[in-house]
């Protein structure tokens, strides 16, 4: 326990601006030897500014950075990594196209003469897996692991560098429950061996789980230190937000229950991932979509929409047969899809929010064959006040906007569309909890102009805040279906790790 | 498991090596003339200066680039050469280590505005190609050069490429010596890839370039090592190039290292980066140099040669499409 | 200075055309003075600035112009087309050799070269767009089966353009009309400059103002992205190679124009210059980013500079030196100014 009590880490009076932003404001940050030590806040809060400028990718430009008791400068993540800090980022710093041994020891390289010593580095890796309680195989190449055997890797990097001050950044983004407990138990056998731990995370359950304290900080700024086992939810949002916000399911479904069927889809058949999935939406209804990372919830509805090949099944739209084989005919039979990565699949990075809101309507801004860029400037402000879109101007780049407002300008592209189904894939995902709360009331708002709603998430509380009723998916198949009204984390979870074959009651 | 075998890298350069046998053996079969011994010294012949372009650009396309200047690059270092010694007066090692050092001179020029200047790969070996263009002919004034040759003195360098024995009953028998440097080279250069850490970095930077950067390692240094490397195949291929042929015109070379570059592809490296196989470019190399060799001995003249060099490399990017691999 | 600098690239109208193309005029113009200041001292007799010399010096910025233009739309749509220079020529080499040799009347010929590159732009469109090859190696094969297609056709053999004053020979007019003076002298009316600004004029109208256009940049952009907006990316983006093939095809008439014999088995050396012309004209390797405007203004500046080399005296080979250093100049100067805006 007195390990408790020693500082590894202090950081005093942090300050860091860039051209025209404040990013950090005299912030405040220390960790324990021994201790899981959270930082909260929205995104724009700070946090990842405030790791860069420890690690060394940033030079603070006030403040002291005390590590092990003395004052450090670190000029790059080699010095900060060579002292003893490691960062496992959100986006896993790993090279594919190498075997895990090769990667863990990346720069470090055994070598004789010219030769690197891939054996030696084989027989390292095997001991420091067998240590770390970790089954993976040093041979096997980095691009074949899953996600959180990969991160497992990056994890086991740091600690063979002897890393004693270790910051995760979302560790659990793309976590099955199982996993994540896997790495709780790490998390845990760290902290007992002296390792601060610094833990970055938007999941308030697991933070209240595994982390000792919690440091929350708001627009660029340090606002408060709480201990973890001390402290309530709301507590911990407010000081993030600076206002309260209620997290409470829903506890009836809103849609009533004599609602047309809009959506019906029979036995769909595409791939390893989606095994004769068959379900029903109705009108107004927000359907949730649950189920572990990897159950095949966005490989449905993405086959569903025609953005994928599909094997077999069938599509009724308000008891119409409907084909469907591309975007473009799920789109004309009036489906709107909004994918998982919006970087990757949801804009064009370098053209403007007016184009981008367009890209799914461009047919009614024509005039023959030329746009009326006019007519499509004034549709994309009329958004971009409804949504509350902060950005400079409707022709500003999509790239420099945050992640929520790019969101919203994805939402504002088929919002335009119209359509009476509405596909969210993980719609919250990456994003700060005010942006969170605009998006839950921009779903109830749809739902009440009688448009329908299907919503993927990962996150448990936010299926049960937002859904009527609930799908459950595991390796391809649905498990279950459960309305609102008798719907508990327990038995999402239940029916989320529900394999083939095996019995169990339904809902 | 019978997919993975299917997809494998050594299964595509297994189907290569068989498809080059077919090949063979189809001109083998309707030509006598082509069985000739001679034919495949010949085709050996052709290929070295090609073979080393397009094990130089190997490491250019694993970084997830491409260096376009080696065509153009190889033909003004040798004219450079030829004119260092005919004009000059230089020795012929002297003139042949300036000429493998321009390459690596232009390599590295190439590698500091890739990885440096962060100027796009295409574009700086563009410009580095029309650069090369220009030079070489200006320097030379526009004329063709040749190194030392036949009885000259210093054509003893050629030897090292096709030595030819007199039999006793004056048969003359060219031995493809250059194969056994080609081979040595290869597997130099295969070991330098997979077991080295310069070979390690340069797949690093085409897979995940951040990630590396992020280790710590001084990716730019590598990244440069890797343009210059390419540099230094080009200068021999140089060598190469004026130890085969007898003649060097100026303005010739374009177009040599696309076909380079499609052989290293037919040979099973991806544009993306990240993957490559040495083995796999020289049967890539292999494949076009037998059909060039081939074709006119079935009475198809080089304009056929080019129609089926074209659509080899289509059905080998089409094949690779289907086996669900990413190409460019 | 430097403060002036960054002012004058910021003001409106620099802004509005572009720092990218300014740059590019300033350097052009910079070359024109340093041409008629070379012609000068080495006392040529003929000064670098006369009219005649910009009519020839354009002439060949035709062709180029013309290819450089197409290729601007697969550029923007994230592709690239090294077939782009065999195909002209075996446009060139198929219709001339329709009109040598099988009495193909004159205006047929014409209408047959942007037609053999339609069909060129189509098969390379159809096998990127709808096969999902990569361009970089799909356009090296259809270069080789160009080059084949197009000396197999004319059996080897030269083809020549008829001269001005032979039957059919009108089409030259297309290029340049020459006006008799009642002094004796001859103008010339450079034509196909006048044809070349309209259709810039016509393809940037395309590529900003419509749709085709939007999801041609679009799809250079984030093609995934455009197609799960509902937009059936396969059919734009083979859209803008068939543009490019027609475009390379019409520029035929302009290279024969300005060469009259085309050999065969060539072409693949203009690539380079096309795509010079593009990428100095701030159209992105990339994808996403294109300006007609800067293509025209880097075609012309090609055309210029060798003429204004060969006016010096010197090779041809200078001025593949030249266009390589200003190409990495001006990429570097681009690259150098967003760094610096970021």
């Amino acid at each position: 326990m007195d390990l408790m009590d020693e500082m590894i880490l202090e950081m005093r009076g942090i300050c860091k601006s860039f051209p025209g932003v404040h990013a950090l404001t005299d912030v405040h940050f220390d960790v324990r030897r021994g201790e899981v030590h959270a930082l909260m806040g929205e995104n724009g809060a700070g946090k990842s500014t405030l790791m860069k400028v420890l690690s060394g990718i940033y030079r603070k430009d006030a403040g002291t950075i005390l590590f092990e008791g003395k004052e450090v400068e670190f000029h790059s993540p080699r010095e900060a990594l060579e002292a003893g800090i490691a960062i496992v980022h959100q986006e896993l710093n790993l090279i594919g196209h190498l075997t895990v041994a090769q990667n863990l020891f990346i720069g470090r390289e055994p070598v004789r003469g010219v030769m690197i010593r891939d054996n030696d580095m084989n027989a390292e890796a095997r001991k420091l897996f067998a240590r770390l309680g970790m089954d993976i195989d040093p041979k096997a190449r980095m691009s074949s692991l899953t996600v959180a055997k990969q991160q497992m890797c990056e994890i086991a990097k740091a600690v063979s560098h002897n890393a004693k001050l270790i910051i995760f950044d979302e560790p659990t983004a793309a976590l099955t429950e199982a996993e994540i407990e896997q790495l709780f138990a790490l998390i845990r056998e760290l902290r007992a061996g002296g390792c601060g731990l610094v833990y970055i995370s938007h999941r308030m359950d697991e933070i209240k789980e595994i982390t000792d304290r919690v440091t929350i900080m708001r627009d660029g700024r340090y606002i408060d230190t709480l201990i973890t086992a001390d402290s309530t939810k709301e507590e911990i949002i407010s000081g993030m937000v600076g206002r309260v916000i209620y997290e409470d399911p829903k506890t009836e479904s809103r849609c009533p229950s004599d609602a047309p069927v809009v959506l019906k889809v029979e036995r769909l058949n595409a791939g390893k991932l989606v095994r004769d999935v068959s379900f029903e939406l109705r009108k107004g209804e927000i359907l949730g979509f649950a189920g572990l990372v990897g159950a095949g919830r966005t490989e449905t509805l993405r086959a569903l929409f025609g953005a994928d090949p599909k094997q077999g099944g069938e599509i009724w739209i308000d008891g119409i047969k409907t084909e469907i084989r591309s975007p473009k005919d799920a789109v004309k039979a009036g489906i709107s899809y909004l994918s998982e990565d919006r970087k990757r699949y949801g804009l064009m990075l370098q053209k403007g929010v007016a184009e981008n809101t367009t890209m799914a309507t461009l047919k009614q801004f024509l005039k023959g064959v030329f746009i009326l860029k006019r007519k499509e400037k004034d549709a994309a402000e009329q958004y971009i006040g409804s949504l509350t879109i902060k950005t400079p101007g409707a022709d500003e780049p999509v790239m420099n906007l945050s992640g929520g407002n790019q969101q919203k300008v994805v939402m504002a592209k088929w919002l335009l569309r119209d359509s009476s189904i509405l596909i969210f894939d993980e719609p919250t995902r990456g994003i700060d909890v005010g942006a969170k709360q605009e998006i839950y009331e921009l779903m109830n708002r749809l739902t009440e102009e009688g448009k329908s709603i299907i919503m993927i998430s990962s996150e448990l509380v936010e299926i049960l805040r937002m859904s009527d009723r609930i799908i459950v998916m595991n390796e391809g198949r649905i498990t279950g279906e459960l309305d609102i009204s008798d719907a508990t984390q327990e038995k999402i979870m239940a029916l989320a790790t529900r394999r083939d074959g095996q019995k169990g009651g339904a809902a | 498991m019978k997919k993975t075998l299917i997809r494998s890298d050594a299964f595509q350069r297994l189907l290569l090596a068989l498809v080059i046998l077919a090949v063979y053996g189809f001109f083998y079969a309707l030509s006598p003339a082509f069985r000739r011994y001679t034919t495949m010294a010949y085709i050996c012949n052709n290929l070295y200066y090609i073979l080393l372009i397009a094990i130089g650009v190997t490491f250019p396309l694993i970084t997830g680039g491409t260096d376009l200047s080696m065509g153009t690059g190889l033909i003004c270092y040798s004219l450079i050469g030829s004119w260092l010694m005919r004009i000059c007066g230089w020795p012929l090692w002297t003139a042949m280590a300036a000429t493998i050092l321009m390459g690596v001179m232009i390599g590295t020029v190439n590698g500091f505005g890739i990885a440096r200047l962060d100027i796009p790969p295409f574009i700086m070996t563009l410009g580095t190609m029309m650069f090369c263009r220009g030079m070489g002919s200006i320097l030379t004034g526009g004329l063709s050069g040749t190194w030392p040759n036949y009885l000259e003195p210093g054509a003893g360098f050629r030897k090292a490429f096709r030595l030819i024995l007199t039999t006793e009953n004056g048969q003359r028998i060219p031995i493809p010596l250059g194969m056994v440097w080609m081979i040595l080279i290869l597997i130099l250069m295969s070991f330098v890839l997979h077991h080295t850490r310069f070979g390690r970095y340069v797949i690093s930077i085409g897979s995940n370039r951040e990630a590396l950067k992020l280790s710590g390692v001084n990716v730019v240094k590598w990244h440069i090592l890797a343009y210059a490397v390419c540099g230094l195949f080009t200068g021999l291929a140089a060598v190469a190039y004026a130890g085969t042929f007898s003649n060097i015109t100026p303005g010739e070379g374009a177009g040599f290292e696309l076909n380079a570059i499609g052989a290293v592809i037919i040979g099973g490296t991806a544009m993306s980066g990240g993957s490559g196989s040495v083995f796999g470019t020289f049967l890539g190399v292999l494949l076009i140099s037998v059909l060039q060799v081939g074709l006119p001995f079935i009475g198809l003249n080089a304009d056929w040669q080019l129609l089926i060099t074209g659509c080899i490399l289509l059905g080998a990017v089409a094949l690779d499409q289907i086996r669900g691999r990413k190409g460019a | 200075m430097k403060n002036g600098l960054k002012r004058f690239l910021n003001c409106k109208p620099v802004r509005a055309i572009g720092p990218n193309r300014v740059v590019l005029l300033c350097v052009m113009i910079f070359l024109c003075l340093l041409f008629q200041l070379f012609s000068a001292l080495l006392n040529r007799g003929n000064a670098f600035l006369t009219y005649e010399r910009a009519v020839s010096a354009v002439n060949y910025g035709y062709f180029i112009g013309f290819m450089a233009l197409g290729a601007t739309f697969v550029i923007a749509t994230g592709g690239i087309d090294f077939s782009i220079g065999p195909v002209m020529f075996t446009a060139a080499l198929i219709s001339g050799y329709c009109f040598q040799r099988y009495n193909l009347p004159m205006g047929a010929a014409l209408l047959l070269c942007p037609l053999i590159g339609m069909i060129f732009g189509c098969v390379g469109g159809f096998l990127v767009s709808y096969l999902r090859l990569p361009s970089f190696i799909t356009s090296l094969g259809l270069m080789q089966i160009a080059k084949g297609i197009g000396s197999l056709f004319t059996k080897t053999q030269n083809v020549s353009w008829p001269a001005e004053t032979d039957p059919g020979g009108w089409f030259r007019k297309l290029s340049n009309i020459r006006i008799p003076l009642e002094n004796g002298r001859v103008f010339n009316l450079p034509t196909g400059l006048l044809i070349l600004i309209a259709v810039a004029v016509l393809c940037a109208v395309i590529l900003n103002t419509t749709r085709a256009g939007r999801y041609m940049v679009g799809i250079g952009s984030n093609r995934e992205a455009v197609r799960l907006s509902g937009v059936d990316t396969r059919r734009w983006e083979m859209l803008a190679y068939v543009i490019c093939g027609t475009l390379a095809g019409f520029a035929a008439i302009f290279y024969v124009g300005c060469y009259t014999t085309v050999i065969p088995g060539r072409g693949d050396t203009f690539n380079n210059e096309v795509i010079a012309a593009c990428v100095m004209g701030g159209t992105s390797m990339s994808g996403g980013v294109a300006s007609i405007l800067g293509t025209l203004i880097g075609s012309l500046m090609i055309a210029i500079m060798q003429e204004g080399i060969l006016s010096m005296g010197l090779s041809i080979s200078f001025q593949y030196a030249l266009t390589a250093l200003i190409l990495i100049a001006v990429v570097f100067a681009d690259i150098a100014g967003r760094r610096r805006k970021n």
